[in-house]
């Protein structure tokens, strides 16, 4: 009976019903959103980083690290590379010879990064050649092509086809200066790293810097299913006993962070939402509760115990709740759904997120268990912000109750 | 000799005992038998109401005793009270006696649900007491469809329905035009001979005091006058 009588008191007041109903699917709703709208964000820039640019396992020498010192070298790192193209796993992989020096224009110099690479590999492995804007993708065959980035291009004030010389140390520790010519210039998402990655033809590198032709300083691997990277890696482990294995959460310990405090965000922006929320339901809850005292005062007359009342103020507030969390859930997926399928373009902005290495398309994405927390705490912050009117029905005295007008 | 149902001793009532105390009831001696039909009456403010719904266990004497059929109800705590009040007492009120969301016949099956008397009996009490009001085509009217006079007779037929000793009504007909106060307590009255049921009740109506077969007058929160008559 208490049910029935909590039901029918929600449909009283329908429209004051309806507005806390409405709030909770909107709280919802715009939880979800927000949620998935900044998850597509920081996804974008992730898959930004692995398919453009990190791959998904790097392998170098263990001393190769920050300073990248082209001497240390993963050796026969052909018979690897021979080895994982065999295997159905991993969607791509590349060897690259590394070293740092400096690029002189005939006005002015910089530092950058020298990245020696088989063409046709980096096509799979990070789409190089789709970043190209003006020029070509290292086409003239010759050994001396050189491709840069635009914006160092413009510090540089070099166009195509323009003399540049790279200066480095080889593995012996001797300096070395090469001329190239610029036969390409790219354009990538992530412009910082367009001021200082170079790129040339690995085997004229390799000579450079007097290196074997087993030997080069990284391999990238691309998996073609992400749930398999540990595996792999520790399968290339076992088969590069001397060599450091790491994954892009470890290459780019950023982007892990960036999933850690998108955590943190979940809580943060639910909490914000549930709050708003809670004040509205409170008020909601309150109002109805002492417009019935005279109501509430004869059900304790007849013989209805306080715990009796209790439950049913609460009761109203769960059916509430009840009604407005699967709608206001549904409609979130269907957005998640719906956006994530077809995208939103932020192209407005993107000219400021590109610097950050964000794309223009954004697709919400948002985990099962997402969903769980929004609700879950939606859920209890309901039934929370329904105990103090329920409290407040519980101080009524019966006959103050009723002498009340 | 009739069993006692009410047994009240120097029961006082203090509003405001602190600030600006307002006696509404001092040192009333009360003592109803069963089967009795009785008015209260007074002027407005002379503690009527206070005095009802100490008899009631709704408000709490500052000072005295209250027995219920043996069972001294100014000892009870809270809840056994709520209790108390649900198996021995039936309220009518002046206004808003009734659910608005229930029917007449859940409005008064709440109370026997509450009581958790099964569904099949529930339904024939229900209608028993529905038709002893005269209200047996009105089943599944809510309040709002009700006349005030109708709206009465369901709080009637529900304080009716726990079987309680005493069925206590605080104005009943204030609301209500001659005609539907009359038939009220033609229904009251015949309840009160054919079933033996207690009641008192508080009144400015005239029409009504003739009626009640002991008639009690309360000014300035004391008994002023106790006569027995015989209703007209």
């Amino acid at each position: 009976m208490l049910f029935q009588i909590a039901w029918r008191n929600i449909w009283r007041n329908a429209s004051r019903s309806l507005v806390v109903i409405s709030s909770i699917i909107i709280g919802i709703w715009a939880g979800i959103f927000i949620l998935s709208f900044s998850w597509g964000l920081y996804k974008n820039n992730i898959n930004e980083s692995v398919y453009k640019q990190l791959s998904h396992i790097q392998i170098h020498h263990p001393n190769f690290g920050y300073e990248k010192d082209s001497k240390f070298t993963i050796p026969n790192s052909d018979t690897v590379l021979i080895h994982f193209q065999s295997d159905d796993r991993i969607a791509s992989l590349s060897s690259r010879v590394i070293a740092t020096g400096m690029i002189t224009s005939p006005t002015t110099a910089s530092g950058v990064t020298i990245y020696g690479i088989h063409p046709p590999s980096e096509i799979a492995q990070i789409g190089l050649n789709q970043t190209i804007i003006e020029g070509a993708y290292f086409e003239s065959g010759k050994n001396n092509d050189i491709l840069i980035g635009a914006k160092l291009a413009k510090k540089l004030k070099i166009k195509l086809k323009s003399k540049v010389v790279l200066t480095f140390t080889n593995v012996h520790a001797e300096i070395v200066s090469a001329a190239f010519r610029v036969g390409g210039i790219y354009r990538s998402k992530n412009i910082s790293l367009d001021e200082v990655n170079v790129y040339v033809p690995q085997n004229h590198l390799r000579e450079l810097l007097e290196l074997k032709f087993s030997e080069s300083n990284e391999i990238a691997i691309l998996v073609k299913d992400e749930t398999q990277l540990d595996s792999i890696k520790n399968d290339i482990e076992t088969l590069v006993p001397n060599a450091k294995v790491e994954d892009w959460k470890e290459l780019s310990p950023e982007l892990g962070m960036i999933i850690e405090s998108f955590n943190l965000y979940t809580y943060i922006i639910s909490g914000l939402i549930l709050l708003a929320l809670t004040f509205g339901i409170i008020n909601t809850m309150l109002m109805s509760v002492l417009e019935r005292i005279r109501e509430l005062g004869m059900l304790m007359a007849i013989g209805l115990n306080k715990r009796k009342i209790f439950i049913m103020i609460m009761l109203e507030t769960i059916y509430l709740t009840v009604i407005g969390c699967p709608i206001g859930l549904f409609l979130g997926w269907l957005t998640v759904n719906v956006l994530g399928k077809t995208g939103i373009n932020i192209a407005m902005f993107s000219e400021g997120l590109a610097s950050y290495g964000f794309s223009s398309m954004i697709y919400p994405e948002l985990d099962q268990e997402k969903y769980i927390i929004i609700v879950t705490m939606c859920l209890v912050t309901a039934i929370l912000s329904a105990i103090y009117p329920a409290y407040k029905a519980l101080q009524l005295n019966p006959s103050e109750a009723i002498r009340k007008i | 000799m009739a069993k006692t149902i009410i047994d009240a001793h120097n029961v006082s009532k203090t509003f405001n005992p602190k600030t600006v105390p307002v006696h509404a009831v001092q040192d009333v001696h009360l003592h109803i038998e069963e089967g009795e039909f009785i008015a209260l009456v007074g002027p407005s403010g002379s503690g009527k109401s206070t005095l009802l719904n100490m008899m009631g266990g709704l408000d709490e004497p500052t000072s005295g005793t209250v027995f219920i059929d043996g069972i001294e109800i100014t000892k009870l705590s809270e809840n056994k009270l709520i209790d108390f009040r649900l198996h021995n007492i039936g309220f009518v009120f002046q206004s808003f006696n009734l659910i608005p969301v229930l029917t007449s016949k859940e409005n008064i099956g709440f109370v026997l649900q509450l009581q958790h008397m099964p569904r099949k009996e529930r339904e024939k009490r229900v209608l028993t007491l529905l038709k002893e009001v005269g209200l047996e085509d009105k089943t599944d009217s809510k309040p709002g469809e009700l006349s005030g006079g109708q709206q009465q007779r369901v709080a009637v037929a529900r304080a009716l329905a726990s079987k309680p000793k005493i069925i206590l009504a605080d104005e009943p007909t204030a609301n209500l035009d001659s005609k539907s106060a009359a038939n009220l307590l033609d229904i009251m009255a015949k309840l009160n001979k054919e079933e033996k049921i207690t009641f008192l009740f508080s009144t400015h109506d005239q029409r009504v005091i003739k009626k009640a077969r002991r008639v009690i007058t309360l000014v300035d929160g004391k008994i002023d006058s106790d006569v027995e008559q015989v209703p007209t």
